[in-house]
């Protein structure tokens, strides 16, 4: 079965416009009702990724609101809302209904509704007498922002702050674990699967991990289940692994550089919602004028981009130039066909042919049309990359940073140099981020000597003197990168596969890679010894059955505390590797840049009293 | 199903029920029967024009796909008939936009006429998305049947096209024939009746009149040919070009609007900048004045006091 989580979202929103009733075989809702959508921030960053201003209008709504702003009456129309089950916005609700802005309510919270809130609701429509209004009360479960075919977010900022906060109340760390664990329950609902949850003990990943067993069981015993199986065929049905991992599982790819094309664009343009501004010429002195800013959709329907996503930027340059060339020789052709040049003579035989190339001709115009747009809008990304890649010395970085991680050695000298010459202060930390992360065995005095340097560059060091506090208190945060070597034997193929798939692959392999896909082949590895296993499904206390063991063809990756476009990049490799296709679904609390992480551990450095002039 | 778990609708109502009943001077049964009789939905005369029109498109879109099969077939439908649908269609389809022109001109008069105090902003706007969608609609099922008609004509030149080749040796073969067999006759006339020469030299002129004739008709008949052909294209042509003018047409509008609103912006500016170069001269002239005869009048007080 394949699982393409924004093909099923898509449906939900779609069923939802529809006024929840099944749509008709032509995929768009009955247009002849003439609605109005009212959405909250929230919300509207979840539609934004999937469907568009002028395809809500084939579904029949007219225009999309803000729940927070003043509206005026529009009588005669019903209205959807779609919106998070909060206290505010339930009592805007009640305001609206009890003014009659509209003419009935639909409203759709996306995710479970509760009680107390729900008698609230109620208690309100009744003091204000506008019961009637309100027609309809659905929970649609879609409470996730899904960027891609196989990648979700949940939208949680700085949930890797609040987990690992030395100071947070258990209060607060309960709360950032029930959104999260909201968040799963939704993407499972509208997977509309049972997995098998797999995670590591200790940790936040555990404690998510039995919150959403619970959470899935309770939901299981209880009447009309979410959770659809065809059947009870029992063992042909293949259920979906589910592996929870920790951020500090592997904190240098969160902030080390990246040289593939999306996550560059992610990191440096700071892609929102597959969506990316793009400052043009002129503008880049600070000259207000001549410059725009422009805004750029990056998703499916590009097919230049989904072809190169995963491509290295110079590759990149190489496609954008070799489309560019296509597009004009084709272009040529059809001026040529079509006699378009001042020189050919007028042949009365010929002008019967042409009249014919000219409709082909004048048709293709629009695709031609469209070909030209996408590769200036890739032009433009690329030539912005490239401004920034030079100005802050991008490669050198990376560079440093690749060998560091892969090889577990490093030019001091390179190190130093780096540190003091180009590049923002932001990537002069991640730098030195990066080196006390993959350095495992570092000596005091080369660390005190990075440090300097750093702060001889001005930059803010609380977050490298954090990572470093954390690293002497031994928390596991390095991954396992070359193995271990106990074992002769066992280190010698590690490497020789590290070697072979460093070699297929175009970068080193992550540690969350490996894992992941030991963890779907059940291959029985130390270090995944100490994974729990829970399922949902098995009564509690019995023995894992069958389903839980045994190579899984589907799974689901999340990552608490911030992901970004290099894991998810790595996993859809992996799914493409293994013989036949696995489908990978990755996921997160929320897409973080290398800065933007960097800027969380300054802040549980400050957090944790460790002081910069110390 | 997994939609039955997700309605709370029937929650809601008894939380509804339970919160009357907690509340005493509640009225009971008219809650209960508000709750459960459904309103009818009554519409403003904007939107009930709508979806009149609405029903119009849909009728003749129901028309067209009916008539569609026909349509393409050769042999169910005669000429006459495909022109009788293409006019109909034709007429329908004006009839529809100028009533969504009218509906979308409504929305500004019934501003001025109706609302003589605050525009309801939001109302304009979801009565603007109507028309849209309306004429969105619109375009679609033309679209549809202007493929329609692409495809007859091209069928129409595919039908010329090869009749022509065919046709012409099937004349000149006609024409050999005939000349063979006269040739044959003639012959046989000759050595039969050799004192018949008056009838027979009367004969052959006759005959060679009459093939020049009939090259020449056949010439005609291949220009003609020719030129249907040729006016079939234009035609089909001039069709697509039309709406591509269209298109631009409407571009043109927007640029034409954006460049008089431009010159406005432009005119303010010299206006501004004419105002600020007069501000700064009469304030230079002030200065000076002020600067002239100030120390004059210390010079003066300075000679009067001492």
């Amino acid at each position: 079965m394949a699982m393409s989580l924004r093909h099923k979202h898509l449906d939900v929103i779609k069923r939802m416009l529809n006024l929840n009733q099944p749509l008709p075989a032509g995929g768009t809702g009955d247009d002849a009702v003439y609605k109005v959508l009212v959405v909250d921030k929230f919300c509207r960053d979840i539609l934004s990724p999937l469907i568009h201003l002028h395809e809500l209008r084939k579904h029949g709504v007219t225009i999309c609101f803000m729940i927070d702003v003043e509206r005026q009456n529009i009588p005669d129309a019903p209205a959807i809302y779609f919106v998070q089950p909060t206290a505010p916005n339930i009592h805007r609700i009640i305001q609206d209904a009890a003014r009659g802005v509209y003419e009935s309510f639909h409203l759709n919270f996306s995710s479970s509704l509760p009680r107390a809130l729900l008698e609230e609701l109620a208690m309100g429509a009744l003091k204000n007498d506008c019961m009637h209004r309100l027609s309809k009360v659905f929970d649609q479960y879609a409470e996730f922002v899904t960027l891609d075919t196989a990648m979700f977010s949940l939208a949680l900022p700085d949930t890797y702050v609040r987990l690992n906060d030395p100071s947070a109340q258990d209060k607060d760390i309960e709360t950032a674990v029930d959104a999260i664990v909201n968040g799963l329950f939704s993407v499972f609902v509208t997977l509309g699967v049972v997995p098998v949850l797999r995670c590591a003990r200790g940790g936040p990943a555990e404690m998510v991990a039995t919150q959403l067993d619970a959470r899935i069981r309770d939901h299981l015993v209880s009447r009309n289940n979410l959770f659809t199986e065809p059947g009870h065929f029992g063992t042909s049905f293949q259920r979906p692994l589910c592996c929870i991992f920790d951020r500090n599982f592997e904190l240098s790819v969160g902030v080390q550089h990246v040289w593939t094309y999306r996550p560059l664009v992610h990191d440096v343009l700071g892609m929102k919602l597959n969506r990316v501004v793009v400052q043009g010429e002129g503008a880049a002195a600070g000259v207000a004028g001549k410059g725009a800013a422009k805004s750029f959709e990056l998703d499916e329907s590009d097919t230049f981009w989904v072809a190169n996503n995963a491509a290295a930027f110079p590759k990149v340059a190489e496609e954008v130039e070799a489309q560019l060339k296509k597009y004009k020789e084709d272009v040529e052709e059809v001026n040529r066909r079509t006699g378009g040049r001042a020189d050919v003579p007028f042949d009365e035989q010929e002008l019967l042919g042409n009249t014919k190339h000219l409709m082909s001709a004048v048709n293709s115009l629009p695709e031609l049309t469209e070909r030209k747009k996408m590769i200036d809008k890739h032009t433009n990304i690329a030539t912005a990359l490239l401004g920034e890649i030079k100005s802050r010395n991008l490669d050198g970085f990376y560079s440093l940073e690749e060998d560091m991680l892969t090889k577990g050695t490093v030019d001091k000298t390179a190190l130093l140099g780096a540190l003091k010459g180009k590049g923002t202060s932001d990537d002069k930390l991640r730098l030195g981020l990066v080196y006390l992360l993959s350095m495992e065995s570092a000596a005091g005095a080369e660390i005190e000597s990075v440090e300097a340097a750093l702060r001889e560059a001005r930059v803010d060091v609380t977050s490298f003197l954090y990572v470093k506090r954390i690293r002497s208190l031994n928390i596991s945060l390095a991954s396992v990168n070359t193995g271990s070597k106990s074992n002769l034997v066992d280190w010698l193929s590690t490497t020789v596969t590290a070697g072979v798939k460093n070699f297929l692959s175009a970068g080193r392999q992550l540690a969350l890679t490996r894992t992941v896909e030991s963890l779907m082949e059940a291959r029985l590895a130390p270090e995944l010894e100490s994974y729990m296993t829970l399922d949902p499904r098995a009564p509690k206390g019995s023995a894992p059955g069958i389903h839980t063991k045994g190579p899984f063809k589907e799974a689901v990756v999340f990552m608490i505390g911030g992901g970004n476009y290099l894991e998810h990049g790595s996993l859809v490799e992996l799914g493409q590797r293994c013989q036949p296709g696995k489908n990978i679904i990755y996921g997160c609390t929320e897409v973080v840049t290398g800065a933007e992480l960097s800027r969380q551990l300054g802040v549980l450095g400050h957090k944790m009293g460790v002081d910069a002039s110390a | 199903m997994a939609l039955a778990r997700r309605d709370r609708t029937e929650a809601f109502r008894d939380a509804v029920r339970a919160a009357a009943a907690s509340i005493p001077q509640c009225d009971e049964v008219k809650i209960a029967s508000s709750l459960i009789m459904h309103r009818t939905l009554e519409l403003l005369p904007f939107t009930a024009a709508a979806l009149e029109i609405l029903g119009h498109i849909r009728t003749m879109e129901s028309f067209i796909l009916e008539r569609r099969k026909d349509y393409l077939d050769r042999q169910r439908c005669t000429e006459e008939e495909r022109d009788n649908i293409e006019h109909e269609v034709g007429l329908s389809v004006k009839a529809c936009k100028q009533r969504i022109d009218d509906l979308k001109n409504s929305i500004a008069g019934g501003k001025k006429s109706f609302w003589k105090g605050a525009v309801n902003a939001d109302l304009n706007a979801h009565q603007h998305g109507i028309v849209l969608m309306l004429s969105e609609k619109l375009h679609a099922v033309t679209t549809i049947f202007d493929a329609l008609r692409a495809s007859r004509f091209q069928k129409a030149l595919d039908k010329t096209l090869p009749k022509r080749r065919p046709h012409l040796q099937s004349a000149t073969a006609q024409l050999e024939a005939e000349l063979s067999n006269r040739t044959a006759a003639a012959t046989s006339f000759n050595r039969e009746n050799l004192q018949e020469l008056q009838p027979s030299q009367a004969q052959i002129v006759l005959d060679s009149e009459t093939r020049a004739l009939q090259e020449e008709l056949s010439n005609l008949l291949d220009t003609a040919e020719d030129t249907e052909r040729k006016m079939l294209e234009v035609s089909a042509l001039n069709h697509l070009f039309s709406s591509y003018v269209f298109q631009q047409s409407q571009q043109i509008e927007l640029l034409y609007q954006q460049a008089v609103e431009a010159t406005e912006n432009v005119n303010k500016g010299n206006k501004e900048l004419r105002k600020t170069i007069e501000r700064n001269t009469s304030s230079r002239t002030f200065l000076l004045m002020f600067l002239t005869i100030l120390p004059l009048s210390l010079l003066f007080l300075d000679w009067y006091n001492g």
